[in-house]
């Protein structure tokens, strides 16, 4: 079953910095916002989203962990 | 003046029919949190692992949250949770095993979790004041349930595998029918928390039911308007006859906790 790489990105408070705190694989976006909510549940977020790694474009290095693109 | 009821002036019968009503969502939220703790090792990915892991822990919660409601009839808990024989639990039957496979995992997610959350809805609208303010709240958590029980049946539906097909139809069709009895419940005890306004209409809430199901199950080759409810009924319980397996009752009644002193 073919997955997708979604890394995850979240915030404890308003105004704090979104943070990349990890990835997931997910089937879909549906998902994904499934699996990120409950496995990085360690804290009560303000705010969490997830990107698919293949809409990740590079900017100054290509060797960097989002580098790999979206398929696992 | 409230509009909630004051649970002291409801007659024997309809206070009767509200702790049944209690107990049977609370018993089917615990069977739910065993079924998917079953599955939180063997689940496909390393993720569903952790999403059925964190299920199982929401419905158990939820189900403390409402074993706790019997504390405004004035009865304790304790006992219902933890001294119960194994055929007075309430369970929707179709938690009554262990589920077999992964398909029927899904099934059980959309078909039976949805069912209580759709009954839970019709709980927290109406006039028993406990329901309406602790309700909400556990209805906002099963939505990630819902979202990872449609994701998957829609996956597996269209899965290019026909054994994971054929056990999707199958799963689904074992669990329909008594999963419609329980939710569209019309007998006496029913009809009295009606009444009372403490649900709405049981047909309002299938008919709910079966527009959001509807469409996923005829996925799987179901056509839902010719699906009927089972006709064998527990009016005791509020459920089908039957009852869970030994093994799932001494779990969820806490006996190895007991044995262990830790209870």
């Amino acid at each position: 079953m073919r997955e997708i790489i979604y890394d995850v990105f979240a915030r404890k408070d308003r105004g704090d910095t979104l943070a990349h705190i990890g990835y997931i694989d997910a089937l879909d976006d549906a998902t994904a916002k499934v699996y990120a909510w409950k496995t990085y549940d360690e804290q009560n977020w303000f705010e969490m989203c997830v990107v698919p790694r293949s809409a990740i474009i590079l900017v100054n290095r290509d060797d960097g962990p989002f580098a790999r693109g979206g398929a696992t | 003046m409230s509009d909630f009821v004051d649970v002291s002036d409801l007659s024997d019968d309809t206070r009767a029919a509200l702790r049944r009503h209690i107990i049977s969502l609370a018993d089917t939220k615990r069977f739910m949190g065993i079924r998917y703790s079953d599955w939180l090792l063997g689940a496909p990915t390393l993720e569903t692992c952790i999403a059925a892991s964190s299920m199982a822990q929401d419905e158990w919660g939820h189900a403390r949250l409402l074993y706790a409601m019997l504390k405004d009839l004035g009865e304790d808990p304790t006992a219902v949770e933890h001294d119960r024989a194994d055929d007075e639990f309430a369970n929707v039957s179709a938690l009554d095993e262990p589920l077999p496979d992964w398909a029927a995992v899904i099934a059980a997610m959309v078909l039976v979790d949805g069912a209580i959350t759709a009954a839970l809805e019709s709980f927290a609208e109406g006039r028993f004041e406990s329901a309406t303010s602790r309700g909400p709240k556990m209805i906002l958590e099963e939505e990630f349930h819902r979202s990872l029980g449609d994701a998957w049946y829609r996956r597996l539906a269209d899965s290019t595998s026909e054994e994971a097909r054929d056990l999707l139809a199958a799963a689904t069709r074992s669990m329909l029918s008594v999963t419609l009895a329980w939710l569209g419940a019309a007998d006496s005890e029913a009809r009295a928390l009606v009444e009372a306004g403490i649900i709405g209409d049981p047909k309002a809430a299938v008919d709910s039911y079966r527009e959001r199901v509807g469409p996923l199950v005829a996925l799987a080759g179901i056509e839902l308007d010719e699906v009927q409810p089972a006709q064998e009924w527990d009016s005791r319980r509020g459920r089908a006859p039957g009852q869970p397996d030994a093994d799932s009752c001494e779990r969820v009644r806490g006996d190895r906790n007991r044995a262990l002193f830790v209870e």
